[in-house]
């Protein structure tokens, strides 16, 4: 699966700058509420808080996975935001997060769901790409860069 | 030391973000080096990003290969957090 399949220009945000978890939460909600209208963006908020709320999605390496799931949705909607710099996000290895690709899916289809984590993971585990997507300047760089990956 | 053994995966999301955190954060504790293997991939058990790209879904055997020291720990406590389904609530 590409990236660009899941990710939109709208969805792709560079060098935002938000200073703390519960801001770039809120952020993620209210882009994805312009992406999925007849989700309340609340609800939205909700699941991604309640997520965190298990455990931190923040897997290392300034990189988190913040991801909601919501009854009755039919496609994977994702999320990149690349933050100025990083946030508190009570990571696994402690280090702040300024790379965070959200998901919002689809309750209930646990093998997409690994499908989608592992496509995801397979370019983020690419120092390289990683590094593009911090220097990205701007929204259509940063497109540029997830429109490019495999 | 080395040592090795095969466990299935039970828990209907598999080793999805919430249970390859949890695995993660276990294997970080050990000084042995965990390895998970499953067909021909393999991840180190430290990685989330590598542990993701296994998609272990419920029903697959993962192969959990540790060596060092405390090795044998390493490989029992890995073993028992798939065993107890990440103590996941489904």
């Amino acid at each position: 699966m590409k990236l660009s399949s899941i990710i939109n220009k709208d969805c792709s945000k560079a060098a935002v700058l938000f200073n703390s978890k519960k801001r770039i939460l809120e952020y993620i909600s209210e882009l994805a509420h312009e992406q999925l209208p007849n989700l309340n963006q609340h609800d939205i908020l909700s699941a991604l808080m309640a997520r965190e709320k298990l455990g931190s999605t923040g897997i290392g390496k300034g990189i988190a996975l913040p991801h909601g799931r919501i009854i009755g949705l039919e496609v994977v909607t994702a999320l990149l935001l690349v933050n100025q710099q990083g946030v508190e996000f009570d990571a696994i290895d402690n280090r702040p997060v300024d790379i965070f690709l959200a998901l919002i899916v689809p309750d209930g289809d646990n093998e997409q769901h690994l499908k989608t984590l592992s496509s995801i993971a397979q370019q983020l585990n690419n120092k390289e790409f990683c590094k593009q997507l911090r220097n990205a300047s701007n929204d259509e760089e940063l497109y540029a860069i997830i429109a490019s990956a495999d | 030391m080395r040592c090795e053994d095969t466990f299935l995966i039970q828990n209907k999301c598999g080793l999805h973000a919430r249970a390859a955190s949890v695995l993660a954060q276990l294997a970080i504790k050990f000084d042995a080096q965990i390895t998970l293997y499953q067909d021909d991939k393999s991840a180190d058990g430290n990685s989330v990003l590598a542990l993701l790209l296994l998609e272990s879904s419920q029903g697959k055997e993962v192969k959990v290969v540790c060596d060092g020291p405390d090795a044998k720990g390493a490989l029992h406590a890995i073993g028992e957090l798939i065993a107890q389904k990440f103590y996941e609530q489904e």
